[in-house]
């Protein structure tokens, strides 16, 4: 505990160094401190999930009439932990990235004190303590989101429309959090789960609703994700990886914390709304990231299909603990777990990939780029290390968790209710789906991006960044790797979160490393040897390759022109690009994603029969943002255009409606 | 539990065993993987009153590749050189660890289904990566059309596994295999069938055979998976080769073992080993000869009608998870 | 024949039902649509003969008999003599596409399994189970009604529609009073009887079998 508040306090600090220190040494300064106090936050985290032990802290200073709860349980520990880790790359990261950005005192101040909200809100332990933490966290990404202002205006609309969604989000929640603290006269955590029985269930249903409304906005859920990707691509890198590898999964940690341990688990129909909305996620995130040309917004729709398939796990989970099956629940919740903290990971990585990209490119449309392996060799390879992870290449850590959280699926098959099996089905049919949308999305991501000709020059001239950036992309990307091949390392720990997680807790009941051994499970995979088994057959492949290419007198490949269809020139132009990769999906799909269509002839001035040229514009918009937000903005920018003619500059009618309502008010109480 | 994991649990045989048994599993799968090709060619010539190669050829011509120089395209990198021995590795390990032959193979608890398909999914993105890798118009379309119908094909693959793995109550190989043979009557309840009638429509997709790809033509429009290969020579395309033919044994094994697994070694002695080489390789000749004879009174179906097929593909799987609920 | 065999080929049978139901949204050739209809005739009368077999009860046999002549035969043929007026005809533009269709038929077969479950007395007894199988065939049906527009996909929908009942009322009761089946029966061949009657005249009329096109006679 006393080396997590080091931790925070020492983000606090760093923040405040980033606003006073000189240029000079602001950038380094801050940066040093913040991945100092995630090396603390991670050590207590660690202490936690290692021990299973639980604290907790209660001071009257900081807040009025309350007071501050913090506590630390392995639920919180992991969270904790996860944004520990991201925030460490992401502050060495930022080094190098803010010096040379010009005007970096914003970021370099904001990015500390983000990440401080970050550890806090999985500590906050009473409903004050956490709704104030929660709206800092808010604050601290608005400010965050907007430091590139400047030079991006769409920033200033993105952050708009964060702004609405995270506000009206939060106000969910604390009407949410009120009624429950109401309800049960109680307004720290712990007393609230003891005074559970107060509840009556349409009072806990009315919770659960409103709750869970906030923390999928938060999380980004399908349809409450439009904020995501608009304000993932605009962030600055940092900002955006620790969003999308840590903020985002703060909604999931507030659906775990109020409505599976406070509110006890619930009725069934709660989870299945849950999978519900996890499979709508899943879907439509993967199918819109596979349909983007633009890396940070294909990166962002990922992260709502991440988002999608972690909810189907804890849906899975609550709906089998419903169904009274809790060590099934567990091992869904376990794999849920597994996945988000595989997707801080490999998002992270991906995230600041796109920044350096970016950085070194000054674009991140994938029509621009291409032929970057050759120009920036490391930043491809980590990339490609983090992409193949989130398609579930074995050996790397999105397979482990994605297994993982089949098999949950496919054990949750013995509970009853024909629901919860249609609940898994349907589940097991969104995995799939996603699973290969996610692989187009990064094979096309690293293909058209990285690989082939550079198509512009400003890919032709990109340069490596610089080591900071590397070394923070290179850390996420190392527990990519880690968490794939020993899975068992952090097994135990998310075994303990997962039973924190469950409402009355649940029995340990796995064995470290995927050697799942359940009542009815029996099988087992061993990632380690899997991955062994692969590198040994290319080591040995390659190896007598080379011998036999010896033997015939041939010592390097040779170098020849790619084959060009029959002409003498191969140019970039003739390279696939990223929107025409995806086109094939995109007609399959055409009835979900409604691409628009532009076709613009010019006809040449003497004769309407020859052609001067033709503009073909197709573009992929958010299908639910334009249904269902649309409308609601123009019918209140309608109302706002009303309301703007009633005050007129006239002081006799401001005078008048002030006189009008004192009336009114009058009349009212008599 | 059911008798035969019981059985299975029962009796883990010596590590050299296992690892015996998977080696020949691996040869099996390399030689009968271009002999099966092989094979289907020459079912599809007589079929069309031609002579056709040998069966052989292709093993002829994977000796001849490794002995070429290699060559490759400018401008590509390190995926280029990685992605056909991702490919390769791909396979052997996913034929080391699936029961063809013997239910104890050398991963510890055996192969999983969900394992095996996503090593085969790792393969197909070496492969696509490796086709944008030299930045030719053919090379990324091929990787196009490769991705958007293994994306679509997946629904269909994992919850056809889910009905076996539900009948089975595990995901694990050589569980459901052992099931299989401890309780034939499986295999003719509605779910076994209509599972296996889906896996049979995505391996037909994902091995790239007729209606969905055809593998013998370089026609450029039309290609597939060829055209994620044109760039490769030399040792590189026999890599190649060698794995998509390994990829298509392997399937082929996969699935005549989940339909009819008479003659998979449960009893781990050598004889019992070489029966069922000879076993599986009666049941896959047998089932690529009909594979062939389908294709040759075929058409390839226009790209844009896949879908349809794999969304077909998709009903019957629901279908046969459905029916594993009904009918128990 | 045992027991045990008969309620397999109950299964079995039911299972070809659905089957061919899916199938009927799967094709696009009208001759397709025909002979999976055919199948699905047959395969309702095998479910009724092994039921007979299965109870023991003659009556459920002769409706086996009747089911076949009807709905495997006769009727069949009498759509496969007005589709062979107009070769090579297809349900070329559904409303709803075939990859979707199939997708929302795997939706219903999930949906109607859930009905099922419902009423959990359903799923007690070995043939009783097979009800969603039957109202999955119904709901198909009723899709495929709703979406196609060749009036013989639309025929073919309103006999999946019949079909299913008649298949959820062998299975819920046993084998429906014999009475009621052949009434049932017989009344369906009669509307067939009358609708190709109707399609052989608007195919002289307006030379074309689409329905949407025929919205202009309304006014």
């Amino acid at each position: 505990m006393v080396a997590y508040l080091t931790g925070l306090c020492a983000a606090v600090l760093a923040s405040l160094l980033g606003l006073v220190l000189p240029p000079r040494w602001r950038v380094r300064g801050s940066g040093i401190l913040s991945a100092t106090a995630c090396v603390f936050s991670m050590a207590s985290a660690g202490e936690v999930l290692a021990s299973g032990n639980s604290y907790s802290l209660h001071t009257s200073l900081l807040l009025p009439f309350t007071g501050a709860d913090l506590a630390l349980d392995p639920l919180s520990a992991l969270f904790i932990a996860t944004t520990a880790v991201v925030g460490f790359s992401v502050s060495l990261y930022t080094i190098a990235y803010a010096a040379h950005t010009p005007n970096n005192r914003a970021l370099v101040a904001t990015q500390p004190a983000f990440l401080a909200t970050l550890l806090l809100v999985p500590a906050a332990s009473s409903v004050a303590t956490f709704m104030i933490a929660w709206e800092l966290m808010a604050l601290t990404s608005l400010i965050a989101l907007l430091t590139e202002h400047r030079e991006r205006p769409e920033t200033r609309d993105a952050a708009q429309w964060y702004a609405a969604m995270t506000h009206a989000g939060a106000a969910f929640i604390l009407l949410g959090l009120i009624l429950l603290a109401a309800r049960t006269g109680e307004q720290s955590f712990a007393s609230i789960a003891a005074s559970r029985p107060l509840l009556s269930m349409p009072i806990a249903s009315a919770v659960f609703v409103l709750t869970f409304i906030g923390f999928a906005s938060k999380a980004g859920a399908v349809p409450l994700h439009v904020w995501l990707p608009r304000a993932h691509p605009e962030a600055p890198s940092p900002i955006s990886a620790l969003m999308s590898g840590a903020m985002v999964s703060l909604g999931i940690y507030g659906i775990l914390r109020v409505d599976e341990t406070l509110l006890g688990g619930g009725k069934l129909w709660w989870w299945l709304l849950v999978v519900a909305m996890g499979v709508a996620s899943a879907l439509f995130g993967a199918l819109h990231s596979s349909a983007s040309a633009d890396l940070k917004r294909l990166l962002a729709y990922s992260t709502v299909d991440n988002i999608g398939l972690v909810l189907i796990g804890v849906g899975a989970a609550g709906a089998l603990l419903a169904n009274g099956q809790r060590i099934l629940a567990s091992l869904a919740l376990l794999a849920a777990l597994y996945q988000l903290v595989n997707h801080s990971l490999f998002k992270g990585t991906l995230f600041l990939g796109a920044g350096a990209v970016q950085h070194a490119t000054g674009t991140r449309d994938l029509d621009q780029l291409g032929g970057l392996a050759a120009r920036m060799p490391l930043t491809t390879t980590l990339f490609a290390v983090a992409a193949l992870a989130i398609c579930a290449v074995p050996g790397l850590n999105g397979f482990a968790s994605e297994w993982l959280l089949l098999q949950g699926l496919l054990h949750g098959f013995a509970a009853h209710p024909a629901v919860t099996q249609a609940a898994m089905l349907t589940g097991v049919a969104a995995l799939a789906l996603t699973g290969g949308l996610t692989a187009t999305a990064f094979v096309k991501a690293i293909g058209t991006g990285f690989l082939g000709q550079p198509r512009t020059g400003a890919a032709e001239s990109a340069r490596e960044v610089a080591p900071s950036m590397v070394a923070g992309m290179a850390v996420l990307a190392l527990g990519c790797v880690v968490l794939g091949i020993l899975p068992g390392l952090v097994v135990p720990a998310l075994d303990r979160a997962a039973s924190a997680g469950l409402a009355g807790g649940a029995p340990n009941s796995l064995a470290s490393g995927l050697g799942l051994d359940l009542t009815s499970l029996k099988s087992a995979i061993e990632p380690g040897q899997l991955a062994a088994g692969l590198l040994a057959v290319v080591t040995v492949a390659w190896g007598g390759l080379k011998l036999a290419q010896k033997r015939a007198g041939f010592y390097r490949p040779r170098r020849t022109e790619a084959w060009g269809c029959g002409r003498e020139l191969q140019t970039p132009r003739m390279e696939i690009t990223a929107t025409s990769f995806a086109e094939p999906l995109q007609r399959v799909f055409a009835d979900v994603l409604r691409p628009n269509h532009d076709l613009e002839v010019t006809h040449i001035a003497e004769s309407q029969y020859f052609v001067e040229a033709i503009t073909f514009h197709r573009s992929v918009d958010d299908a639910i943002e334009r249904v269902a937000y649309r409308p609601v903005i123009s019918a209140m920018s309608w109302w706002g255009r009303l309301a703007r003619r009633v005050p007129n500059g006239s002081v006799h009618r401001y005078l008048a409606f002030g006189f009008v309502a004192l009336v009114l008010v009058l009349a009212a109480l008599t | 539990m059911t008798g035969a994991n019981a059985m299975l649990a029962a009796a883990t045989p010596l590590l050299w065993v296992r690892i015996f048994a998977s080696a020949l599993q691996v040869v099996a799968v390399a030689v009968g993987g271009p002999l099966l090709l092989g094979l289907m060619g020459k079912v599809r010539a007589r079929a069309e009153s031609r002579i056709g190669p040998p069966i052989t050829q292709g093993l002829a011509d994977l000796r001849k590749l490794v002995r070429k120089e290699a060559i490759r395209a400018e401008h590509t990198s390190a995926v280029a050189s990685l992605a056909p021995l991702v490919l390769l590795g791909s396979a052997v390990v996913a034929s080391a660890v699936t029961p063809l032959l013997t239910t104890s193979t050398i991963i510890t608890g055996g192969g999983d289904l969900f394992v095996v398909v996503y090593l085969l999914l790792m393969g197909s993105v070496a492969l696509a990566l490796g086709g944008l890798d030299a930045g030719t118009a053919f090379g990324g379309m091929g990787s196009s059309r490769a991705m958007t119908i293994g994306a679509i094909s997946e629904p269909a693959l994992l919850v056809a596994i889910l009905a076996m793995a539900v009948q089975a109550k595990t995901s694990s190989l050589p569980g459901i295999v052992a099931g299989t043979l401890a309780h034939p009557a499986w295999l003719t309840s509605p779910q076994w069938i209509l599972a296996l009638a889906a896996l049979a429509i995505v391996v037909i997709a994902e091995t790239g055979r007729i209606p969905v790809d055809n593998p013998s033509t370089h026609l450029e429009l039309t290609m597939i998976r060829e055209a994620m290969m044109l760039e490769y020579a030399g040792p590189d395309l026999s890599m190649v080769t060698a794995g998509e033919a390994m990829r298509f044994a392997l399937l082929l094994g996969l699935l005549v073992n989940l339909f009819f697994p008479w003659g998979v070694d449960t009893s781990r002695s050598v004889a019992a080993l070489l029966i069922a080489l000879v076993a599986l390789a009666a049941k896959t000749a047998l089932l690529a000869i009909v594979i062939a004879l389908i294709e040759v009174s075929t058409a390839k179906l226009r790209l844009f009608r896949i879908p349809e097929l794999l969304a077909g593909g998709f009903v019957l799987a629901v279908m046969a998870v459905t029916a594993g609920l009904v009918i128990k | 024949m045992t027991l045990g065999f008969s309620l397999d080929l109950v299964e079995l049978a039911s299972g070809i039902v659905l089957a061919t139901a899916v199938l009927t949204l799967w094709r696009k050739d009208l001759r397709a649509l025909i002979s999976a209809l055919r199948i699905q005739g047959i395969a309702l009368a095998a479910v009724a003969a092994a039921l007979a077999f299965y109870i023991g009860d003659a009556g459920i046999g002769f409706v086996a008999v009747v089911v076949f002549a009807v709905k495997g035969l006769v009727i069949p043929s009498l759509l496969a003599r007005v589709v062979r007026t107009d070769p090579g005809s297809r349900e070329a533009d559904p409303l709803i596409n075939v990859p979707a269709s199939l997708v929302v038929a795997s939706g219903l077969i999930v949906l109607s399994f859930l009905v099922a479950g419902q009423f959990t007395g359903l799923l007690s007894d070995p043939v009783t189970r097979l009800a969603p199988l039957g109202l999955a065939t119904v709901l198909i049906g009723f899709f495929l009604l709703v979406t196609r527009r060749k009036a013989i996909s639309q025929i073919v929908g309103l006999l999946l529609v019949d079909n299913g009942v008649a298949l959820v009322a062998f299975v819920l009761t046993a084998g429906v009073p014999l009475l009621v089946e052949l009434g049932v029966s017989l009344d369906v061949l009669l509307a067939v009887v009358v609708l190709q009657v109707l399609v052989a005249a608007m195919r002289v009329r307006f030379g074309h079998l689409d329905l949407d096109q025929l919205r202009e006679l309304h006014d």
